[in-house]
């Protein structure tokens, strides 16, 4: 087994007491170093992670997922020899396998940033097809998103290294921060890879997803964003 | 007319109260200036109708009124946007401030974690 103690994983938490312990207690059975940040949760999120090992972080108040990674990522990199970071769904979507096999990638290549996707290879009939049809829309209408290679821009399993978190600051608190780390994966010339990946569709998962009806709020503060930097 | 001195005063007081409340703060001094210009015309526009059906049809608007609806929608968007993206900024440093205060308070796991 590998010695994975240079490597964090920020989960981001909102509302989800009934599986993140669980998700969090089978994550730390490989990774020594988990900070789960609770996005003011309004049931026992904070609680259960308590019982798991994993640090804990909480937003006083509810920011959005963007916020929550944003701050996971500025805790993580404060911590002595933390090299490498994840980013983790908390609704047990993602795989530990995949993110160790992400991990290995970086360490080993050119890279300072591993992508998930669903689209590269493999089946991906498992995917309900509306969201199919959405993402695939998404990427296509993105030319940087094309430019850059990637399949699955709103993917949330990411893995990255030092260069990339010190650099990372997302300012859109909601769910436009897929759109904007693409962004500034662009902007930052950070080089990107991308790495086919399981999401596991629970039903749990399933209910708590963003609405796709979302998407046109992420659009607008996308819009607005470019057209406001100073 | 009563309606003409409603108005202006409506504009007058507009304009004192937001010139006195945004005086010390950094708003640019163009979105002042034109503000204040929009006052103008809406003053212009109050006292002297015909004056603004003349110019409304310079621009081939057939009624001065609705020149003057069309600025107010212009305005209108344009303040909206500019609500828009104010709160997008205080929102932005809204997540700084419970970012660090996340962050001065966060838990280190225990040395033994709870079995369940």
């Amino acid at each position: 087994m590998s010695d994975w103690s240079d490597v964090w994983l920020v989960v981001p938490v909102y509302n989800e007491g009934a599986v993140i312990a669980e998700v969090a207690r089978r994550a730390m059975q490989t990774f020594p170093n988990v900070v789960c940040v609770d996005d003011g949760s309004r049931d026992d999120s904070a609680a259960q992670i308590r019982t798991t090992g994993a640090h804990l972080v909480r937003h006083p108040v509810n920011l959005g997922q963007g916020a929550a990674l944003q701050t996971g990522v500025e805790y993580a990199r404060a911590q002595p020899g933390a090299q490498y970071f994840v980013t983790f769904d908390a609704d047990g979507q993602h795989q530990v396998a995949d993110v160790e096999r992400m991990l290995k990638r970086i360490k080993s290549e050119d890279v300072d940033i591993v992508v998930g996707t669903r689209f590269r290879g493999g089946d991906t009939s498992h995917i309900p097809w509306i969201k199919r049809v959405v993402l695939r829309t998404v990427v296509a209408l993105s030319p940087r998103t094309k430019r850059l290679g990637l399949t699955d821009a709103h993917n949330g399993l990411r893995v990255f290294n030092r260069t990339v978190a010190e650099q990372m600051s997302i300012s859109l608190n909601g769910m436009g921060h897929a759109s904007e780390i693409v962004e500034m994966i662009d902007r930052h010339k950070w080089r990107v890879a991308e790495e086919p990946v399981t999401i596991l569709y629970t039903e749990y998962s399933m209910a708590k997803g963003q609405s796709l009806i979302n998407g046109v709020n992420i659009l607008f503060d996308t819009a607005l964003k470019t057209g406001s930097r100073r | 007319m009563l309606i003409q001195v409603l108005l202006i005063l409506a504009v007058v007081l507009l304009l004192v109260f937001f010139l006195r409340h945004h005086g010390k703060s950094k708003t640019a001094a163009s979105v002042k200036i034109g503000f204040a210009l929009f006052m103008v015309f809406g003053v212009i526009a109050v006292l002297r109708p015909a004056e603004l059906t003349r110019l409304a049809n310079l621009f081939g608007v057939g009624r001065g009124t609705d020149l003057l609806l069309y600025g107010t929608v212009v305005a209108f968007g344009f303040a909206t946007i500019n609500t828009y993206l104010r709160f997008k900024e205080l929102e932005y440093r809204y997540a700084k401030l419970v970012r660090a205060v996340a962050i001065q308070n966060a838990e280190k796991p225990n040395a033994e974690p709870a079995e369940h």
